[in-house]
């Protein structure tokens, strides 16, 4: 009463405006305009106008997300127009961290965030994708596979075991994986790198944490309207050259073998004599051509968000497809549901839901066909019109020529159907009350992930030849069934007094996970041809026997408390600290775990010494140190169990059991981390600098180790490895003038990985195949590639007849030369030595932004030097050698003296000398690539005819156009470094357009 | 008003908690899995599953086993010429490259099972603790027979390396912590294993078990104990084990040699041990079938259109040929060799081979015809599955054939031999024992029998059969033989060398 009769006598007046963009001139809607020291405010309209009524001397306040807080005193004024200067670094920048959100200002730990317009620009499934070469630190490696997941590393190898995947947490629950997603449903993105920023999240963040919060309405919103859709089309890039007809018949006369050069004749006989060279087949097939395609992307995806004063929402659905570039019935298509709703319900209570439902249909490829069309001989067409047995394709079959296999990889492609429909749902709720308004909180969410993959595998009938048939028809059906819930409860509490700001969060977490697998297998399908007769119940009925119906699952349960600190002083002293008490089912032996982590943070630039400093306009220091328990590490039985077999006992299938033998018995893996950090705007914040570097041990180290004696690999602690490296992310944004700005960003991250312990005997730790050894041990990278040193190859009779190991071992020119690294004259075991690894020693991206008047052009490169890639097609040669070969080697190959000093002669190439694992086949990884590039050009809001016309942006997009590297192979990006028969990674070009109401 | 506020949701709170508490004893579950000590130990009649178990691990053998254990020997080359199997080839030529794939799966795949197999034998101990009555036997014997079944894989690994761990408990790094044992320790630790069996086993021929038919016997574990004796070189051992076999009268040689290694020679009484395989006569449904096509022809024309060829990895020797064709030893040879017209033509372009016999051809018994290919000149007849015995819808090579491992006539000439050294035998004469052999295959009797006429003979019964021909020749010194179309044998190489990826791994080294 008492405010209201005193506001009577002042002088009252109406102020009105319009609230803009200072970047594009737009107006933005939802400013937040406070009449300073008083809760008096209100929001700009959609058409970013206001309206307010205030007493002169009265200070508005004008803040927006993203924007710089403004401050304007009202004087006799009745129209204010305030055009709001962007910030992309703003002090109140507010970021998502575990359980929580914090002033970007107060963080010490390394968190880097993505803007969900810089996701929009890559036309890709997976939103992780779009992550490439925008954070420093962030290694992504593509997969070209439509519908598939690419490998996202997190300061290299924080766990081998527990997988390459960080931990994505999407509204609060867990994935390790984000394909059900389309990036216009995703709001923000915060990555979490260092273990004082991950610890809360316990055991499953032990790689990094991805924290997805999906899309919400702002209160007091007018719905924005928008539609985001584009289309284009991918084709394969930087495709291994083959040797064609000419050069694979000359290497087969230089082979030494009477039979490869059997086989040409016989193909010359079969299919007639080339017109332009009569020693060689009229045949020359191009496989890599012959089994690409162009094929065709698209995504469209419609919403509305918005709010009132008591609650906001916001719905979307999109639809994205993409085809394959592997000509067979390889596709991908997602349908998409998203909503999201918040409810004011009292001055106390609050609560929101928000559901994301997938609806995904995907082709798998058959991926055996990169592999069959690397090796298959150029000779063998792809149809063979002399096959008149072949039903219902004549295709070809390198047997009829003498071969052992039959190499044509379009009978897999043409009768092999692989159908996987993947459904997820996300379901959250969450309710919030204060329990003291504005000072402690609690809040309670629940969320659950049902997942379900259904995959139908059919297997058509075909005859190509005796060794290439399929007489009778097959289906394989296997539900996965997957159903994750997660129940967080936590209590915040807040409080100031005097500069001291504190904020303490307790908490506890329940997660339940559970998987089952469900599978049949049924043979000889009525009616096989339709479609329409897919389903077990079709098979022949006694076909199901023998163990061909078999269900498998698992469930662990995790229950954890966590408590977390945040304290500064005057904005200039920052604290906080974690600790996470974690139980977990998966450890018999040792359920419970408990790990700490504190930062330090000093605002340098609050400092009275740094005032009007002239080149800082914030200056952070940070350091941080964490520890993690990794429990992602597979099932840890620690006992023997059992599995069922079946065998035929007097042509009578008879069901028993194996115990196995050896058993997984884990402790957890212990990462600690200590981070020391920097962050800073310079130059009226032109400029953000993020620098940051890291030393990371893995204690307890987890890797699958090979057991002597059996062939298998079972998971064990056997040591220690470190990661250290520096990450550097700057920016660079200046409007130059009212039609010009730029912004320019650059990251480089620096990766050195080395084992630093290992318990064992030997001093080492084996993995990977046996022909092509990786080796861990101590001062070198983890599973390093390790084999002998070529150090030439031998030219001539002389030289051999002078080298006793060449002599010993019945050498001959074209053979290569190792390193006899002990000088014992002998080459053998003990002169291997490390010659790779996978793991890249720079890894860097940066982005161009030029905009003028209404066009916009962004380009974003990224490349990473350092990392090895074992070139194991070509080493499969050990397998089977009358195959193919790519063009390089044709031209490079040894043949004659001088020709070469790094490339096998032909003949040599079959030989087991030249065969074993050596620097030949491990091959520089290094790439550059031009990632993105965009043209964009904006048709602004604007009225016609008093007819509101949406904002239209229409966009240019090639995704990938360029890559540069020298390895021998379709792509560089090999996640594990064997290159074996991935997917080509597409460059892809789309045409798109945004529009907006 | 207020306060009762407050208590709602202290009460909430409490609820949570409660909850949570309750949520803690999941943390002790185990979802999915059946633990080995989980079981139910006292359903005896379970006891079985291991047992079948430890056979599946012996029947499912990989490929490579038989063509590695096999190639070295004066019978057989390596085939596929051409391919990539250079390490198959050199080690046929004696040159052995530890590096070869092929060394460690051998290896690991013998080793593998035999973990297996013991791990099978305890699991059965834990049943026997709560039986009665006649389980208790039961379990016995089924002890018995993974003991058997441990002999036979410790006999193929100490054949190919002579000195290897000897593994006599699941638990592996206890048997690895005593280092390897000599070739002589091996076998001699068979032999004693299988005394230890021999008390429980049935005193049946194998097709005559009703519980596991063709499973192990007595008279298994016998034969088992003469080959691991005829390695040691201890011949009374070797004639005592087969004269006991031959006396008990349960054995007969199969009257048809060539049918012996196909269908209708499955099962039969004179089968002491083979290796079981089946795809249960049905066209659809899972199968348990072994490899059999690195044995097969790339090129044949059979009689069944569909039926698939072979990898052409394991080819007949001219040499083995020609000795069969200098004693006229038609049906062992028709039975042991499938011929191409190029082999023909090689065996040709020796003049003293200018005409081969009428019963060379390259149409099988069966009606097969076996073409030209780069990879080999001649077939392992004995691992020929004719076209027409496929299962209708089953096309891959040698489909639902088993595997034959010991015999009686191999038996018979293990007793002879055993003779001609010195040791005593009373069952038969060498003579008989040898004689039974030759009557089978239309040969006629010979008198005053050497210990070379037995190895004549041997090479003769049991060519391609499991490098017999190559281990009787490194016992008995013989490295002539072994040095044949351009070979030369030398004593260095007897045996494999470990393979680098166990020296990697293991406290082993190579001489």
């Amino acid at each position: 009463m008492l405010f209201f009769s005193f506001s009577a006598f002042a002088q009252q007046m109406d102020i009105n405006g319009v609230v803009t963009s200072k970047s594009d001139g737009l107006p933005l809607p939802g400013v937040s305009i406070i009449v300073k020291g008083t809760t008096r405010g209100t929001t700009s309209d959609f058409d970013g106008k206001y309206s307010i009524s205030v007493s002169s001397g009265d200070q508005l306040e004008y803040s927006y997300l993203g924007f710089k807080t403004m401050v304007i005193t009202v004087e006799n004024q009745t129209t204010i127009d305030v055009s709001l200067e962007d910030d992309v670094e703003s002090l109140n920048e507010v970021v998502v961290v575990g359980y929580g959100t914090q002033k970007k200002a107060d963080l010490t730990g390394a968190i880097s965030t993505v803007k969900s317009e810089d996701i929009a620009r890559t036309p890709n499934s997976n939103v992780a994708q779009s992550l490439q070469g925008k954070v420093a630190g962030v290694q992504i490696t593509s997969n070209g596979s439509p519908g598939d997941s690419p490998t996202v590393r997190i300061r290299g190898v924080g766990s081998y075991a527990a997988g390459n995947n960080p931990l994505y947490v999407v509204d609060g629950m867990f994935y390790d994986n984000i394909d059900f997603l389309d990036s216009s449903q995703i709001e923000s993105f915060s990555v979490l790198k260092d273990a004082s920023s991950v610890s809360i999240f316990g055991q499953k963040g032990v790689n990094g944490v991805i924290i997805i919060e999906t899309k919400r309405g702002r209160k007091e919103q007018k719905p924005v309207f928008t539609y985001n859709g584009y289309t284009g089309f991918q084709t394969a890039q930087n495709v291994v050259k083959m040797a064609n007809a000419e050069q694979f018949v000359t290497m087969a006369y230089e082979s030494g073998s009477d039979a490869d050069i059997q086989f040409v004749e016989n193909a010359i006989q079969r299919y007639g004599r080339s017109r332009v060279n009569p020693n060689i087949p009229n045949v020359n097939t191009d496989w890599y051509d012959e089994i690409l395609r162009l094929a065709p992307v698209s995504s469209h995806s419609i919403g509305v968000t918005g709010g009132s004063e008591n609650a906001n929402y916001s719905f979307n659905s999109s639809y994205f497809s993409q085809e394959g570039i592997l000509d067979m019935k390889n596709e991908y298509e997602r349908f998409n549901i998203q909503s999201s709703v918040d409810i004011k319900v009292s001055d106390r209570l609050k609560v929101g839901a928000n559901m994301v439902f997938s609806n995904a249909t995907k082709y798998n490829p058959e991926n055996s066909a990169w592999f069959q069309a690397y090796f298959a001989v150029p000779i063998l067409p792809v149809y063979d019109e002399l096959n008149t047995e072949a039903t219902p394709i004549p295709f070809s079959d390198a047997r009829v020529l003498g071969y052992r296999g039959s190499q044509n990889p379009f009978p897999v492609m043409t009768f092999n159907n692989n159908r996987l429909k993947i459904k997820k749902i996300l379901a959250s709720a969450y309710m919030e009350y204060q329990l003291i308004p504005d000072k402690l909180k609690f809040r309670t969410s629940y969320s659950h992930d049902f997942s379900t993959i259904s995959e139908r595998n059919v297997r058509l009938p075909y005859f190509v030849s005796q060794n290439s048939q399929r007489e009778v028809s097959s289906i394989r059906r296997a539900n996965q069934e997957y159903s994750n819930q997660i129940w967080d409860n936590t209590l915040t509490y807040t409080e100031s007094f005097g500069k001291h700001n504190l904020t303490l969060l307790a908490g506890s977490s329940f997660r339940d996970e559970q998987r089952n697998v469900f599978q049949a297998t049924g043979d000889n399908i009525r009616g096989v041809q339709l479609e329409s007769s897919w389903y077990l119940n079709f098979a022949d009925p006694t076909s199901f026997g023998n163990d061909r119906v078999s269900e498998i699952g698992d469930r662990f349960y995790s229950l954890s408390y966590f408590g977390r600190l945040e304290y500064s002083y005057d904005d200039k002293y920052l604290l906080n600290a974690t600790v996470r008490t974690e139980g977990d089912s998966k450890f018999p032996r040792e359920i419970w775990v408990t790990t700490p982590a504190f930062g330090l943070g000093w605002v340098v630039s609050e400092e009275s010494f740094m005032e009007d400093n002239g080149i800082f306009d914030f200056l952070k220091l940070r350091g941080s140190w964490g520890q993690l328990a990794n429990g992602a590490l597979g099932d840890s039985s620690g006992t023997r169990t059992i599995s069922n077999i079946t065998t035929a006992i007097d042509d009578i299938p008879t069901d028993g059991f194996i115990s196995s033998s050896n058993y997984q018995d884990l402790e957890r893996e212990i990462l600690e981390e200590t981070n020391l950090g920097l962050s800073a705007r310079l130059f009226d914040s032109k400029l953000s600098l993020e620098a940051d570097y890291y030393i990371r041990d893995t204690k307890k180290l987890v890797i699958p180790v090979d057991q002597p004696i059996v062939s298998n690999t079972i998971l064990e602690n056997v040591g220690e490895m470190r990661t250290q490296g520096i990450e550097i992310a700057a920016n660079w944004s200046q409007m130059l003038n009212d039609n010009w700005s730029f912004s320019v960003a650059g990251n480089i991250a620096t990766l050195n990985n080395e084992v630093t312990k290992v318990n064992s005997a030997a001093g080492y730790f084996d993995t990977g195949q046996a022909e092509f050894r990786q080796r861990s041990m101590v001062g070198e990278p983890i599973e390093a590639f390790f084999g002998w040193e070529v150090v030439g190859v031998y030219q001539n009779d002389e030289e051999i007849q002078n080298d006793p190991i060449a002599v010993a071992n019945d050498l001959v020119p074209g053979d290569f030369k190792y390193r006899d690294r002990n000088g014992d004259g002998e080459i053998n075991a003990d002169d291997r030595t490390v010659i790779g690894s996978y793991l890249p020693s720079f890894v860097y991206g940066g982005n161009l932004q030029v905009s003028y008047k209404q066009f916009d052009l962004s380009v974003a490169i990224a490349g990473q030097t350092g990392n090895d890639i074992l070139n194991r097609r070509r080493g499969e040669v050990l397998f089977t050698n009358d195959t193919n070969m790519d063009a390089d080697f044709a031209i490079n190959r040894w043949h004659g003296e001088g020709t070469s000093n790094s490339y096998p002669s032909s003949e040599g190439r079959r030989k087991a000398w030249n065969q074993r694992m050596s620097t030949f086949f491990v091959e520089d990884g290094s790439f550059f690539r031009i990632q993105n590039i965009q043209l964009a050009y904006t048709i602004p809001q604007s009225t016609i005819k008093g007819i509101k016309m949406p904002e239209v942006r229409l966009t240019f997009t090639a995704d990938r156009p360029l890559t540069l590297f020298n390895y021998n192979g379709f792509t560089p990006e090999v996640a594990n470094g064997i290159d074996r028969q991935p997917y080509p990674i597409p460059a892809v070009y789309t045409f798109g357009v945004n529009i907006k109401l | 008003m207020k306060k009762i506020k407050q208590l709602k949701w202290l009460t909430f709170l409490l609820v949570t908690c409660t909850v949570f508490y309750s949520c803690s004893d999941k943390l002790e579950e185990n979802d999915g899995q059946v633990a080995a000590d989980d079981l139910d130990f006292t359903q005896t009649g379970d006891m079985v599953l291991p047992l079948i178990g430890a056979y599946s691990e012996v029947y499912s053998r990989g490929w490579e086993d038989p063509i590695l254990v096999g190639v070295r020997g004066d019978d057989v080359n390596a085939g596929g010429v051409g391919d990539a199997q250079g390490g198959l080839t050199n080690a046929d030529l004696y040159n052995y490259d530890n590096n070869y794939w092929m060394f460690n799966q051998v290896w690991s795949n013998f080793y593998g099972d035999l973990v297996d197999i013991v791990n099978s034998g305890e699991t059965i101990q834990r049943y026997k603790e709560f039986a009665t009555g006649s389980d208790i036997a039961l379990a016995d014997q089924y002890i018995a027979e993974t003991k058997v079944l441990s002999g036979f894989q410790h006999l193929q690994m100490s054949r190919l390396w002579s000195d290897i761990f000897i593994i006599t408990t699941s638990n592996v790094s206890e048997d690895i912590d005593n280092g390897v044992d000599t070739k002589e320790e091996v076998m001699q630790y068979v032999s004693d294993l299988m005394d230890e069996a021999i008390p429980f086993l049935p005193d049946l021929r194998p097709n005559e078990r009703t519980d596991v038919r063709g499973g192990v016997t007595k008279y298994t574990a016998l034969a088992i104990k003469a080959m691991a004796n005829l390695e040691l070189e201890n011949y009374q051992g070797v004639a005592d084990a087969t004269a006991e076999i031959i006396g008990s009268d349960k054995f007969m040689l199969y009257d048809d040699y060539y049918e012996l290694f196909k269908e209708d020679g499955q099962l039969s009484n004179e089968n002491l041990f083979e290796l079981q395989f089946s795809d249960y006569g049905q066209a659809t449904g899972d199968v348990n079938n072994h490899l059999f096509a690195p044995f097969g022809p790339p090129s044949w024309t059979p009689v069944v259109s569909t039926a698939s060829s072979g990898w052409g990895f394991y080819e007949p020797s001219l040499k083995y040929i020609k000795f069969m064709i200098d004693r006229g030893d038609e049906t062992r040879l028709v039975t042991s060799v499938c011929f191409t017209p190029r082999g023909m033509d090689e065996l040709m372009s020796d003049p003293n081979y200018a005409t081969l016999p009428s019963y060379v051809s390259n149409t099988t018994l069966d009606g097969d015809i076996f073409n030209d290919t780069t990879r080999f000149m001649f077939a392992s007849g004995k691992h020929y599955w004719p076209s027409n015995q496929l299962t209708p819808g089953r096309n891959s090579y040698g489909s639902g054939k088993n595997f034959l491992v010991i015999r009686y006539a191999e038996i018979l000439l293990m007793y002879a031999e055993a003779l001609t050294h010195g040791a005593s035998g009373s069952v038969l004469t060498a003579d008989q024992a040898v004689n039974l052999v030759r009557e089978r295959a239309n040969m006629s009797p010979i008198s005053g029998v050497t210990t070379d006429d037995v190895m004549d003979e041997k090479f003769a019964e049991l060519g391609m059969e499991w490098g017999i021909r190559y281990f009787d020749m490194i016992r008995l010194n013989q490295y002539d033989e072994l040095s044949y179309d351009g070979r030369t044998f030398t004593a260095d190489a007897e045996y494999l060398p470990y393979p680098q990826d166990q020296l990697d791994l293991l406290p082993l080294e190579n001489n």
